[in-house]
């Protein structure tokens, strides 16, 4: 049963967040969870790199921007007929950016922890560079616009939203999944200690380009989608630092490599993003507003919600467990001794705060 | 023929020559001491061999086969694995998944279960042996720190390795754990494994091994019996500066 409760736990949600549409949602509503949706799969995503692998890439908005001018470019050339051509190209977009992905990691991932920040963050300004520049190709800062889907425009919102739905259900599936292989076990080991995991014969390599090539195919998906939503493709927001920043804030919020702290820092932080541009007004003070909600949270919770409440929880059960049997001090049901008598310590607390590598 | 032999490696960082034209040799079913005093280049002789250094010049062969340019990895798959000084485990992970992680395992089985039930019974066995059976499911950050030794060792032997480097393997730990370390070494030894073993602790060393090599500036300026070592005088001047 308790196999189970992982999965179930994870359809509940998708099925609940497959519901909220048949509610009658004002358009602002939906248009804010179609958002909070993109930035939720892109967290989870890059927590597959930056959480789980341990190699904090600053550079997947890159990767963003590639998934939305492919599909813009993809139908310059092509007409939309039925309004789902654009989705039904999305697995090649992932598949193209995962290709492009494995020689970029291949260099990259030679640097480790900030390195690796500074030289993926390079190639983020390489990309918006080459996109206000490359002219005949993307159109510059004029931008390129996309056939307008012929949704209709009560339920306008609704096919990005289901397709979104579903890419969280695939990201937080392979998230899940590579959690309980040899993939995520493999990981764990290069994020702990690379060059130990070397010499144990761990396919560092292979899943360090995995792990990239996943995350950013998916990323490049979420481009695409929000292109077609959007209708025009402008440099400065299909490869945009801040994208970068935010999907960082939201998996460190959240809690990186927990399967649920991506996506729940995505609704927490995008939510309270949008609320707070809609209160505040036009200006830029929701950025600050923004800031301080994260510096709270991490004040509070260092290593992010998810690793902080677990820890909690765990506490609490075992607490109570001491007070259900006040003799049970020296050995446990089994009548095995108690080795970690005084050290508490959980999974949680091993991660370390900041970088995943030393 | 011998296991490992090392002709002529040589390393320098800038103008310091850690390892200066160092041969060893290893034969098969020994238990090989390799000693010398503190920066004569054991450890880095140690990150030669096991391919975490590539070597300025020389050779290694391994089981009959040039290894000079292979990476850590590939030595490891194919028999040779080591041990750190500092006892090196993955303190997030479990004491199990420590063992499984070093199981040596295929790229088809990467995609199967984090802890499959026939890792399960493989780990359980050697945690049975090293009597870590009651700590499997803590995490190794948990352990002590003469328990985590035991678990590094005891991780590398997952792969069924034909030679093994310790590199200090009784170093900061009681001497309960250096008489338990020194039975682990002499059972694995006794079931075929051979080792090469750096070592400070000189009773530790004559009790358990032999030939003893003894390296100086880089140098391997010595090899024979305990008994010879302790009485050669160009060992004795490398101790004692003579």
């Amino acid at each position: 049963m308790s196999r189970l409760a992982g999965p179930l736990r994870g359809g509940l949600f998708i099925v609940i967040l497959a519901a909220m549409p048949s509610f009658d949602l004002a358009h602002w509503v939906l248009n804010m969870l179609v958002f909070t949706l993109m930035y939720a799969v892109m967290s989870s995503a890059w927590n597959l790199t930056g959480g789980f692998a341990g190699y904090p890439s600053l550079g997947h908005a890159a990767f963003f921007g590639l998934g939305a001018y492919t599909e813009g470019l993809w139908f310059q050339h092509h007409s939309i007929h039925s309004g789902y051509e654009p989705f039904l190209i999305l697995p090649l977009v992932g598949l193209l950016a995962a290709l492009v992905g494995v020689p970029i990691a291949a260099i990259a991932m030679r640097t480790r922890a900030d390195v690796f920040a500074i030289v993926t963050i390079t190639l983020l300004f390489v990309a918006q560079t080459l996109a206000f520049n490359l002219r005949t190709l993307t159109g510059g800062a004029q931008g390129l616009s996309m056939t307008a889907p012929p949704f209709s425009l009560r339920t306008f919102e609704r096919p990005f939203y289901y397709v979104l739905v579903l890419l969280l259900a695939v990201a937080m599936g392979i998230t899940w999944a590579s959690m309980r292989s040899k993939v995520g076990l493999s990981l764990a080991a290069v994020r702990a200690d690379e060059d130990k995991a070397v010499g144990i014969g761990v396919h560092v390599v292979g899943v360090k380009l995995m792990s990239f090539a996943v995350s950013v195919g998916l990323t490049a998906m979420v481009g695409g989608v929000w292109a077609y939503y959007e209708g025009f493709i402008y440099p400065q927001f299909a490869v945009d630092p801040l994208v970068t920043i935010a999907i960082v804030l939201m998996t460190f919020l959240g809690g990186r490599a927990t399967l649920w702290g991506p996506v729940l820092g995505a609704f927490i932080l995008e939510l309270a993003q949008q609320y707070l541009a809609y209160d505040l007004g036009g200006s830029q003070f929701y950025l600050i507003a923004y800031a301080a909600v994260f510096l709270v949270v991490m004040l509070l919770l260092p290593r992010g919600i998810v690793p902080s409440l677990q820890d909690r929880l765990r506490q609490r059960r075992r607490r109570h467990l001491v007070d259900a049997n006040p003799s049970d001090g020296d050995a446990d049901a089994l009548g095995r001794p108690e080795v970690s008598q005084g050290i508490v310590l959980s999974r949680a607390q091993m991660v370390p705060l900041v970088g995943g590598t030393s | 023929m011998a296991l490992l032999e090392v002709v002529g490696l040589a390393k320098s960082f800038g103008s310091v020559r850690a390892v200066d034209n160092a041969s060893l040799s290893v034969e098969e079913h020994s238990v090989t001491a390799l000693i010398g005093p503190n920066g004569s280049g054991k450890t880095t002789l140690f990150n030669l061999i096991t391919g975490y250094l590539r070597a300025d010049t020389g050779r290694v062969r391994f089981a009959g086969s040039d290894v000079t340019r292979a990476d850590a990895g590939t030595l490891y798959r194919r028999g040779l694995s080591r041990t750190f000084q500092q006892a090196r485990v993955f303190s997030q992970l479990t004491v199990q998944e420590n063992l499984v992680v070093a199981g040596g395992y295929t790229w088809r089985q990467l995609f199967g279960g984090r802890v499959t039930n026939a890792d399960r019974d493989r780990a359980g066995q050697m945690l049975e042996e090293f009597r870590l059976g009651h700590v499997a499911d803590l995490l190794a950050a948990e352990l002590s720190y003469g328990q985590r030794k035991l678990l590094e060792f005891a991780a590398v032997l997952m792969s069924k390795p034909r030679l093994v480097l310790l590199d200090e393997p009784t170093a900061g730990v009681n001497p309960v754990m250096i008489e338990t370390m020194e039975r682990h070494i002499r059972e694995c030894h006794a079931s075929g494994i051979t080792f090469l073993v750096v070592e400070h602790d000189m009773n530790f060393v004559m009790r358990l091994c032999d030939p003893v090599v003894v390296l100086d500036q880089g140098h391997e300026i010595f090899t024979g019996s305990p008994a010879e070592v302790q009485t050669n005088s160009l060992v004795l001047d490398a101790y004692l500066g003579a």
